[in-house]
C-alpha cells in the first residue's frame, strides 16, 4: 500500500506536485493517468525516495521507502526506460541490483526468463531496443518478488505483443494481492489495465475512483435521437422513465439501446431522423477533464491569485 | 477488492533477509568491474605508470651514470606515476558521473535508498582498487626501471630510504586522487566537467601557482592537492620546495576529505 499525504514538490517555486492525497490499495491495478508534465514521474520518484518532497509525505507499507529494511523485496520499480549503463551487460545490471539486496543470482536468471530476455542476457544494454530496455526494467522491478510494484509508463516503446504482455503482467500481479501502481498518459491503455484510476493534472488530483465509476461519470454511452417533433419524442421517452437531455437539436437518451428507443418512438407514431448509439471515448473524457485543469490554472493566474 | 491477500514482504523471496552494507559493497564491486571503461582505465594506468618509469630509466640511465646529471637517480624510480594519475582521476570520476550520465543512479538508489551506504561502498571499492593497482604499478615500474639503472651500476636497492614508502605511497596517492575525482563528480554530476576540473586542478593550476610571487606563491604551491599529495609517491622529489612526504600527504588527505564531505552532503540532500 502506498499512502501520500499532502504531498508537494516544487521546482524553483513552481509546484510540480501540489498537495496531493491518495492511497494506492493492494489487490488491484491503480492507473496513474495524466498528460505529460502532470507530475506523475515526480510523484513516483518521491514514492521511491529519489526526490525529496518539499512538504507532505508518502509512505510504502506504513514507512518511508528510505527506511525499508529490504528495499527491493518491498517495492519493485520501473522508473525510466534504459536508465542503465549502455556498456553493461543486461545480466550484470540485474546481478548488481540483486547483490545490493542480498538476492541470490539464480533469481536473476528467473526474472530474465520471465521477461523473455534470457537469449540476450549477455548483450550490452546499449544494443537493446527501447522495448528490450523496458523489459529489462520490468525484470529489475520483479527481482525481489515485491508486494508493491511501481511502473512508470511501462508500455512506452513496446510492440503490441509487449503491450499485451505488460497488461497481463500487471493484472496477474494485482490478482496475487500486490499493490500495482502504473502510470500512463494514454487513457486507452489504462482503460484496459486499471481497476482504479488516479487522474492527475498540473500536479493536482482530478479524479480518484474505480475505473467503472469514471466510465459512468465521464464516458457513459447514450442514444442520439433527432426528430422534427423533438419535444413530443422527449415526452414519450421521459414517460417511459428514461433520462433525456436536450443538446442543441438532438436528444441524448440514457438507459435503453437503439432498438428499444426506436420501438418506443415508433409505437407512438412519431417520425425519427436519426437514431445512433454514441459511446464517447475515454480518451475524450480524459482530455476534457485534464484540459479543464489547465483552464482552471490559467483562470486563477488571470485573477491574480498565486497558484 | 476487499478480499485481497496481504503479501508479507519476506515471503518466498530467495534468501530473504535485511539489506546489509556488505550487500551494497558487493553490488558496487560488481558494478565497477562490469563496464569496459574500468578495464581500459586500469590498463592505461598500469601501462603509463610502469611503462613510462621503465622507459625513462632505460633512456636516462647512461646520462645519470655519467656524473653530468643534475637530478637524483632516485627521483626517476616512480617517474611514470605522474602520468598514471590520469588513470586514477578517470576511474574516480567515472565511478560517479557514469551513473548520472546514464541514469543508473536511479536504479542504484531505488535498490539501496540509504545513500550514505552507497557512497561508502563506492569509496571503498574505488580506493581499494586504486591502492592495489597503484602499488602494483609502482612496484612493476621500479623493478623494470631499476634493472636498467643496475646495468649502469647506479641501481637503487629497495632498502634505500624512501623506496618502499614511495611504492606504497603511489597506491595511497592514486587512491586519494580517485576519491577527490569522485567527490568532484558528486558535486557536478557530469563526466566532462568533473574530469576537466580535477585534471586542471592537478596538472595545470598546481604548476601555474608556482609563478605567483613570494610566500603567497610558495605556500599555494605547497598546498595544491597534486603537489602536496604526490610527494609521498616519490623517493626524492624533483621539486625540493614541496612539503615533506607524510606532511604533504596529510594535507592532501584533508583536502580529499573536505571535497568528499561536500560531495556527500550534495549526494544525500539533492534529488537523484
Amino acid at each position: 500500500m502506498i499512502v501520500a499525504h499532502d504531498l508537494t514538490k516544487t521546482f524553483s517555486g513552481k509546484a510540480a506536485v501540489d498537495r496531493v492525497d491518495f492511497t494506492v490499495e493492494p489487490g488491484r491495478v491503480t492507473g496513474f493517468l495524466g498528460p505529460n508534465g502532470a507530475g506523475k514521474s515526480t510523484t513516483m520518484r518521491m514514492v521511491l525516495g529519489l526526490d525529496r518532497p518539499t512538504s507532505g509525505s508518502v509512505t510504502v507499507n506504513g514507512h518511508r521507502y528510505v527506511d525499508s529494511p529490504a528495499p527491493l523485496r518491498e517495492v519493485g520499480a520501473l522508473l525510466e526506460a534504459r536508465a542503465v549503463h549502455p556498456g553493461r551487460r543486461a545480466r550484470d545490471h540485474l546481478r548488481v541490483l540483486a547483490a545490493s539486496n542480498g538476492i541470490r543470482v539464480s533469481r536473476v536468471d528467473e526474472v530474465l526468463e520471465l521477461v523473455g530476455l534470457t537469449a540476450v542476457a549477455g548483450q550490452r544494454v546499449g544494443r537493446f531496443s527501447l522495448g528490450m530496455g523496458q523489459r529489462l526494467g520490468i525484470a529489475a522491478a520483479l527481482l525481489g518478488d515485491p508486494p508493491v510494484v511501481v511502473l512508470d509508463e511501462p508500455v512506452n516503446g513496446l510492440d503490441p505483443e509487449g503491450i499485451r504482455w505488460v497488461r497481463h503482467l500487471a493484472r496477474d500481479l494485482a490478482r496475487e494481492g500486490r499493490t500495482v501502481f502504473v502510470s500512463s498518459h494514454l487513457m486507452s491503455e489504462m482503460a484496459l489495465t486499471a481497476d482504479h484510476l488516479l487522474v492527475i493534472g498540473r500536479g493536482r488530483v482530478l479524479a480518484d475512483c474505480p475505473m467503472s465509476q469514471f466510465v459512468a461519470d465521464h464516458a457513459a454511452s447514450y442514444v442520439r435521437v433527432r426528430s422534427p417533433r423533438r419535444a413530443d419524442v422527449a415526452d414519450v421517452l421521459r414517460a417511459a422513465g428514461l433520462d433525456v437531455i436536450r443538446h442543441g437539436d438532438e436528444l441524448r437518451v440514457c438507459g435503453l439501446d437503439t432498438a428499444g428507443v426506436g420501438d418506443l418512438v415508433g409505437r407512438n407514431g412519431l417520425p425519427l431522423h436519426e437514431l445512433t448509439l454514441v459511446s464517447p471515448s475515454l480518451e475524450d473524457a480524459f482530455m476534457t477533464l485534464t484540459s479543464s485543469s489547465v483552464e482552471y490554472a490559467a483562470h486563477r493566474q488571470a485573477a491574480g491569485v498565486t497558484p | 477488492m476487499t478480499d485481497t491477500v496481504v503479501l508479507d514482504p519476506y515471503r518466498n523471496v530467495p534468501r530473504a533477509r535485511r539489506q546489509l552494507w556488505a550487500h551494497a559493497l558487493r553490488a558496487e564491486w560488481i558494478k565497477f568491474r562490469s563496464v569496459r571503461s574500468t578495464t581500459w582505465s586500469t590498463i592505461a594506468l598500469f601501462v603509463l605508470g610502469a611503462g613510462l618509469t621503465t622507459l625513462v630509466c632505460a633512456t636516462s640511465a647512461a646520462w645519470l651514470a655519467s656524473g653530468r646529471a643534475d637530478e637524483s637517480v632516485a627521483s626517476f624510480l616512480t617517474w611514470g606515476m605522474m602520468f598514471a594519475q590520469v588513470g586514477a582521476i578517470v576511474l574516480g570520476t567515472l565511478a560517479v558521473t557514469s551513473e548520472y550520465g546514464t541514469g543508473t543512479i536511479r536504479a542504484t538508489l531505488a535498490a539501496t535508498p540509504r545513500r550514505g551506504a552507497v557512497l561508502a561502498a563506492k569509496a571503498v571499492v574505488l580506493a581499494g582498487t586504486l591502492f592495489g593497482v597503484g602499488t602494483v604499478t609502482a612496484v612493476a615500474g621500479y623493478l623494470g626501471g631499476n634493472a636498467f639503472l643496475d646495468a649502469e651500476g647506479i641501481g637503487v636497492p629497495v632498502t634505500h630510504e624512501g623506496v618502499l614508502r614511495a611504492l606504497v605511497g603511489s597506491g595511497l596517492y592514486l587512491a586519494g586522487l580517485g576519491l577527490l575525482a569522485a567527490g568532484v563528480g558528486l558535486l557536478v554530476r557530469h563526466t566532462a566537467a568533473a574530469l576537466s576540473i580535477v585534471l586542471a586542478l592537478v596538472f595545470v593550476v598546481g604548476n601555474m601557482v608556482m609563478l605567483l610571487p613570494g610566500a603567497w606563491g610558495e605556500w599555494t604551491t605547497k598546498l595544491m592537492p597534486g603537489n602536496a599529495g604526490s610527494g609521498v609517491a616519490q623517493v626524492e622529489p624533483f621539486n625540493p620546495l614541496l612539503l615533506d612526504p607524510w606532511t604533504g600527504f596529510a594535507v592532501f588527505s584533508a583536502e580529499v576529505a573536505a571535497v568528499l564531505v561536500a560531495g556527500w552532503l550534495a549526494f544525500t540532500r539533492r534529488d537523484a
